[in-house]
């Protein structure tokens, strides 16, 4: 087969011009792009219903396309903030509180004041309003609770616990009758970013503030020692699947292997859901510490470096309208949303765990260290390796936690 | 006349040689060109602004607005006792890689420099661990190594050891790490090795047993001289690849538990994206290059002494 010049010139040409077709600016200047970066667009079932609620926003404005910008929650704030430090990134980001602190911080944030604008925020925004001006709006906020397999606890005659000695019989129980893991949960330094979020149910538990009535900070307490030392019999007590990450614990529940968890309910929605486990087996009660635990809170936030600000909150906006609303509230479980949306009655019947996560989330605390949110990931990062020191029995609570104040006192007040 | 022309044609023809000499000359350098841009590019560029970047308080945040601060970083590094903690995690991990790695991959050569039956099979079945990409091998090696349903414990339970907290115990996360990189490591090692060994001379060998050297004699006089070259190149790269090594480590361990398998390099991930202290982080990076660096003049030195030797 052979080719003359003129065809060739002719395959050129064509060539050339659908490239410069689909290069137009012409063309390309018709459409927004607006990207939402998230770890949750990874999660099973729930990352593609949130996307696809939020997709909505294309019918409304047809001139935008959403793009998803899906990274691994342990990837998740190293890959954000290095794009962000270097003007690049996502236009809008779903933040976890203490990152919304760093970013506000670092001044890479937008305020979201025009999007809010007659709209009838509930509390779990609160925390969004950093030095008088609103950067974050509250995407979801996920109470922390005891759960449980409840099939699993009436074949081992357990009862759902009230305190630390009760989970350990519990669990053990559990363990001898079924064969079944009995308390999931993160226990090392490997999972930090999490696990430290995990533990504040134990220290809020036991009454630890970190700070005194003064906002300093104060880590070698009574209460932070007996906070500690309880979770360090948990860990000893054998209940605990030492060495799983919680990827794999969670799993573990799913499958019915597992008794008990400290789960917040974005991770007892992930559990309940896509499993061997029917979601009416799962059981959610009050944390087994005298008093409230945590809450994990999610944020929207809009970056200063996004290219289409004004598109970004409009679409913030429409998020805070009603069907949007109604729509995340359909996929986001029991977590509390940015504005009052009930859960529906349907899913409390196929989720009887539901109501327990928002009787608790009357009294849970954030997770951040009040007067010291930015601070927060780094003070908690001396704490948990004190705990670790503990678990591992290289130190007793009271010397680790002296320590930590020491290390602590010195790089912070 | 004649001689002018003469004169002229040899003038023309030593122009001409000159010229093609300098080209010649250049010939060299053009080949230099290409990778030693590349090198500039990829490699002094970015090293000397680590190096820079060292001495400012540059952070995350604001990459590109960090001020010089001088050497208050390393300042910083030397009075941090988890500094000395990561270099002697960071010493430990390369001088045990290297001595398991090379010598576990040396014997497995030495094995597979006889022939017998299955040969082949047994040398692709031991590259294996070479051939794995690390994060998929090391993926697999933490579900070995998990705590309630891995291998690893299955096989000590068997063995009447009972469960052993492969990761999570102070005892056990290095030697586990190592375990790991070792069955990485060796494999290459043997490759290497293998490729040495089949340049030694048999003549010279059987020369040697005829004068009555046992095995053990053979290897010592004959084949360890000609195969200790290679044995210290593949030594070298194997500690400047232990200096470097992350996702094994940051993967199975995170640098835990209690910062016992955290080394400068897994330090250095923790500074820069976790404490978002670019300036220090780089410091650490700079003590990293360093100890490569000392490394490579360790084994320089050995080399220099061992030409010494066989010009004599």
């Amino acid at each position: 087969m052979t080719f003359n010049r003129r065809i060739l010139l002719a395959g050129a040409a064509s060539i050339a011009l659908i490239a410069g077709a689909l290069g137009s600016p012409a063309l390309a200047q018709d459409r927004t792009e607006l990207v939402v970066a998230n770890s949750q667009w990874l999660d099973a079932l729930r990352g593609s219903r949130l996307w696809a609620a939020l997709e909505k926003y294309e019918e409304v404005n047809p001139e935008i396309d959403m793009v998803q910008q899906a990274v691994p929650y342990n990837e998740y704030a190293d890959r954000l903030m290095t794009e962000m430090g270097a003007g690049q990134g996502p236009d809008m980001a779903i933040v976890q509180e203490g990152m919304l602190y760093t970013m506000a911080d670092a001044g890479f944030l937008l305020p979201l004041d025009a999007a809010a604008e007659g709209i009838d925020l509930n509390v779990t925004n609160e925390n969004g309003v950093i030095g008088g001006e609103r950067l974050g709006i509250a995407w979801q906020r996920a109470v922390y609770a005891l759960i449980h397999n409840d099939a699993i606890l009436a074949k081992a005659g357990a009862e759902v616990p009230t305190d630390v000695d009760s989970l350990i019989a519990a669990a053990q129980a559990a363990t001898e009758a079924t064969g079944a893991i009995g308390l999931a949960g993160r226990h090392s330094m490997n999972e930090f970013n999490a696990w430290f979020m995990d533990f504040q149910n134990w220290a809020y538990g036991f009454g630890v503030n970190w700070v005194d009535a003064d906002g300093n900070l104060t880590i070698n307490t009574p209460e932070a020692i007996t906070a500690v030392t309880n979770f360090a019999k948990a860990y000893s007590a054998g209940i605990m699947p030492i060495g799983d990450p919680m990827t794999t614990q969670r799993t573990r529940f799913k499958e019915e292997q597992v008794a008990f968890a400290i789960e917040s309910s974005g991770g007892a929605l992930n559990v309940s859901s896509g499993g061997e486990m029917p979601s009416t087996d799962l059981g959610a009660s009050k944390l087994p510490f005298p008093e409230p635990g945590a809450h994990q809170q999610l944020f929207i936030v809009l970056s200063r470096h996004s290219e289409h600000p004004e598109a970004a909150l409009d679409f913030i906006a429409w998020m805070l309208g009603d069907e949007a609303q109604q729509a995340l509230r359909d996929v986001s479980g029991p977590d509390a949303l940015a504005t009052d949306v009930p859960v529906t009655e349907d899913f409390i019947a196929s989720n009887p765990w539901a109501p327990a996560f928002a009787e608790l989330a009357q009294n849970s605390r954030s997770t951040l260290i009040p007067g010291y949110e930015v601070e927060t990931t780094s003070i908690m990062r001396i704490v948990m390796t004190a705990v670790e020191k503990v678990l591992l029995g290289a130190e007793t609570a009271e010397d680790a936690l002296a320590e930590a104040e020491a290390e602590i006192k010195a790089d912070f007040n | 006349m004649q001689t002018v022309q003469t004169t002229g044609l040899a003038s023309t023809s030593r122009k001409n040689r000159t010229r093609s000499g300098r080209l010649a000359a250049l010939v060299p350098y053009a080949f230099v060109a290409a990778p030693l841009a590349y090198l500039g590019v990829f490699m002094f560029w970015p090293l000397g602004r680590q190096i820079w970047m060292s001495l400012t308080d540059t952070r995350l945040m604001n990459p590109t607005h960090g001020d010089f601060v001088g050497l208050e970083n390393y300042r910083d590094l030397l009075t941090d006792p988890q500094f000395y903690t990561s270099l002697n995690v960071t010493i430990l991990y390369t001088l045990w890689t290297v001595v398991l790695g090379v010598g576990l991959g040396t014997v497995a050569a030495l094995a597979m420099d006889r022939p017998f039956k299955g040969r082949t099979i047994i040398r692709a079945i031991l590259l294996f661990g070479w051939a794995v990409p690390n994060v998929a091998a090391t993926l697999v090696w933490l579900w070995i190594f998990n705590g309630p349903s891995g291998v690893a414990n299955e096989i000590t339970e068997w063995l009447g050891l009972g469960r052993i907290q492969w990761l999570t115990s102070i005892q056990w996360a290095l030697p586990s790490i190592l375990a790991v990189t070792v069955w990485q490591v060796a494999p290459f090692v043997m490759l290497v090795m293998l490729a040495a060994l089949q340049s030694v001379p048999e003549e010279v060998r059987e020369a040697c047993r005829i004068d009555g050297a046992d095995g053990l004699n053979v290897f010592r006089n004959v084949t360890l001289p000609y195969i200790m070259p290679t044995m210290q190149l593949v030594s070298l790269l194997v500690a400047v690849w232990s200096i470097r090594r992350f996702e094994i480590i940051y993967l199975l361990t995170g640098g835990g538990p209690i910062g016992s398998t955290s080394t400068l390099v897994v330090q250095i991930r923790l500074t820069a994206f976790e404490d978002y202290e670019l300036g220090l982080a780089s410091a650490y990076g700079a003590v990293g290059l360093l100890l490569a660096l000392l490394v490579a003049l360790i084994n320089y030195l050995f080399e220099r002494r061992r030409a010494k030797v066989m010009s004599k």
